[in-house]
Formats: structure tokens, sequence, C-alpha cells
């Protein structure tokens, strides 16, 4: 029994020490930290990731993710209209240097999100990801009928208009 | 001035004519339903005004290069189709001004389909960024687009003398041209993409609105596009000069 204690408490210990090594060595952190907006709106996150080992980190991939936390849908979002950089590759991190990313947003629907970035390093089965960056997207609707109806009926009349204008008139030429 | 009086004879019998002005009432009621479906739309409402108005100055663009086609595929090849291009020149008329006098004409048909967009761009980009520069650049980069693509449609009406083929070609040309819109972001992103971007006078206008507009970017940045439709411009013209010149009954 004491060998079976000791023995799982050895694999905790080896898995908790591992994740604390990977978890240590890549760091990552978003900012800003929190964001009101609304709807069309468009803003930038920054991500950087920090090398805090005294080696190189090679083939770094860093993804900013989002997730509506509204209630009733919750669910995670595919960024396809709303970041058109969604994975950064980062060749090399010297030691104990850092990375800065750029993730431009266009604010697409109405909600209570989280933004995150997440950091895949090859060497570690262990991603890393920032804290979270609440993000609160208000709703605005650039509704307009009234601007554009006069314009969207009236011209083709006109148009129509003088087209008759003019086919009467060839029309008593021709008479 | 003899060009000025073929330009009107054109004017009069292609555009002032109901059949001509069919294509301005069509014109019309394609941006009044492209126009009300962004304003009224609530998912297409979540584009800005400048994307709006991006995007429907690059629609303007494409029809004006359209009837453009359509109308110098006709100029030539459609006089000798109708066996009217004889009599036009036995008339102490030079060929070139003949064709300067056709191109006129193709130029008054974009000066006038500009004119029916312009209230549905105010109405699309009112309150939004960069509305009248906008205006500006697709008065001039529209205007050039026009001539190239009339100039080039009607120098190969004069060559081929079959106003279906040239119409086929032209509209293939048109597709080509049209290609930064069928292709995807990513693929316009590659180096074969960006060199079919930049050598491509439909993308450079394009490219350049979306500078202008959507990123407000000055001068200095489209001058390398602009520069490359003007010398498509001169190019179009040449192409046309050399056709006609070469044209016989």
């Amino acid at each position: 029994m004491k060998r079976l204690i000791l023995a799982l408490s050895s694999v905790i210990l080896a898995i908790t020490v591992n994740y604390a090594y990977a978890a240590n060595r890549i760091a990552v952190s978003i900012n800003p930290p929190f964001v009101q907006a609304n709807m069309g709106d468009k803003i930038t996150y920054t991500g950087t990731i920090t090398n805090n080992s005294d080696k190189a980190a090679n083939n770094i991939i860093a993804y900013i993710s989002l997730a509506n936390i509204t209630q009733g849908k919750e669910s995670p979002m595919d960024l396809e209209d709303w970041s058109a950089n969604k994975a950064i590759k980062i060749d090399a991190i010297p030691p104990h240097g850092t990375y800065e990313g750029k993730w431009p947003m266009r604010l697409i629907d109405s909600g209570s999100y989280v933004v995150y970035i997440t950091v895949v390093d090859k060497n570690s089965n262990i991603p890393v990801s920032s804290e979270m960056s609440h993000l609160d997207i208000k709703r605005i609707l650039r509704l307009n009928p009234n601007n554009v109806l006069p314009v969207a009926i009236g011209e083709p009349l006109l148009i129509g208009i003088v087209f008759m204008f003019i086919a009467i008139k060839r029309g008593n030429r021709v008479n | 001035m003899k060009a000025a009086y073929i330009m009107q004879k054109e004017i009069r019998e292609s555009i002032l004519t109901p059949k001509g002005f069919l294509w301005y009432i069509l014109t019309s009621i394609i941006l009044s339903i492209l126009s009300y479906l962004f304003l009224t739309n609530s998912e297409l409402s979540l584009l800005d005004q400048g994307q709006m108005l991006y995007m429907i100055m690059n629609f303007i663009t494409a029809l004006g290069i359209l009837i453009g086609l359509v109308f110098g595929s006709d100029a030539f090849a459609g006089e000798i189709e109708r066996g009217t291009l004889e009599a036009l020149f036995l008339s102490p008329v030079k060929k070139t001004q003949i064709a300067a006098g056709k191109l006129g004409a193709a130029i008054a048909n974009w000066v006038i389909i500009f004119a029916i967009s312009l209230p549905y761009l105010f109405v699309v980009g009112k309150g939004g960024q960069n509305l009248l520069i906008g205006i500006a650049y697709l008065a001039i980069l529209g205007t050039l687009l026009a001539i190239i693509f009339s100039a080039f449609s009607m120098g190969l009406s004069a060559r081929i003398k079959s106003m279906k083929n040239s119409l086929i070609i032209s509209f293939f040309i048109f597709l080509l041209a049209g290609s930064p819109i069928f292709l995807s972001a990513a693929l316009r992103k590659t180096w074969f993409g960006r060199v079919l971007d930049l050598i491509n006078p439909f993308a450079d206008a394009i490219n350049t609105f979306d500078s202008v507009v959507i990123d407000s970017q000055g001068f200095s940045y489209q001058a390398g596009r602009v520069a490359i439709i003007c010398g498509y411009t001169l190019l179009s013209l040449w192409f046309l000069k050399r056709s006609v010149s070469r044209l016989e009954m």
C-alpha cells in the first residue's frame, strides 16, 4: 500500500513539475484586459509571449480564441469574420526574450465574450494560455431605411420618366 | 471637331435612345437593391460605412467596365455587321477621329453611370469616413478604367470584325480582371496573387479604393497603382490607334 501511495505521489509530482516547468518556460499575457465597444468597431489585442528559460524557444504557435459567455449563448466562436490573423508562427524567441503579436479584430456580434491567447510550443505537451480578457460588445445596428428609400425608389423612377419622355418624343418624331 | 461630331452621333444613337436608357434604369435598380440591402439588412448593416462605400464603389467600377466593353465591342464590328462602316469611311473623317469619337461616347456613358451612382454613394457613405475623397478617386480611376477597357474592346472589335467574338473575348478579359473578387484573401496574399493584383488595372483600382476609403491612406500609398493604371491607359489608346489604322473594309 505504501509502495502504491509512493508511486502515485511520484507520478503526480512528476506531472506537476513538468506542468510548472512548461508554464514557467513560456508565459503569455493579453492586453487590454477589458474592452467595452460597439458592434462594427475594430480593436487590436496584443499578446506578449515571454521565454523565461535559458534556451531559445523555437517554432512557437500563438493563436487567439474567443468564447461567447452571454447567458444562453455560451459557445466558442469561429473567428472567420472576426479576425484575419488567427494564428501567428514565431520562429524563435531568444532566452529571456519576448515577442509581441497583434490580433486586429472586427466586432461582429453583440454580447459578452472572453478572449485569450494560447501558445503552443512543439517541445512541450502542455499549451500555455493567457488570462482571459473580457469583451463586452454593445448592439448597434446601422439601419437607415428612411434615408435610403427616397433614393432607392426615386432614382429608378426618375430615370424611367426620362426614358418614357425620350420614347414618346421619338415616337412623335417618327409619326 | 470631327471627332466631337462622331461622339455626338454615337451618343444620340446609342445612349439617348430608349434602348440605351434601359441600361441606366437597370443600373439604377441594381444600385437601389444593393444600397437598400446594405442599409436595412441587419447582418450587412454590421459593416461600417467605409466598408459599404468601398463595396459599392467596386460594384460601380465593374458595371462601368462591363458596359464599356459591350459599347467597345459594338464600335467597329457592329458597324461592319450592320453594313454602316463603309459609309462612315467614305465621309471626310480620319479613322483615328472616328475611334476618338466612339471612345468619347463610351466615356460619356461612364460619366452617366457615375452620375447615376452619386446619390447612392452619398446615401451609403453618409456619416462615414473619406466619402468625398473616395468619390474623387472613383471619378478619376473609373474614367481611366473606362478608357482602358473600352479602348481595348474597340481595338479588338476593329481587328476581329465580329461582334460576337470580340464580345466573348472581352468578357473573358473582364472575368480575368475581376479575379480579385473571386479569389480569397489568402490566395491574394501569395506571391502569384500579389503579382496578379499589381498587373491587373481593375485590382489596382479596387486596392486603391480600399486603401483610400477604409485605411485612410494618402496619395503616396496610391501613386504606384495609379501610375500602373495610367500606363495601361496609354497602352490601350496605342492599341486602339494601331488597330483602327489597320482596319480595312
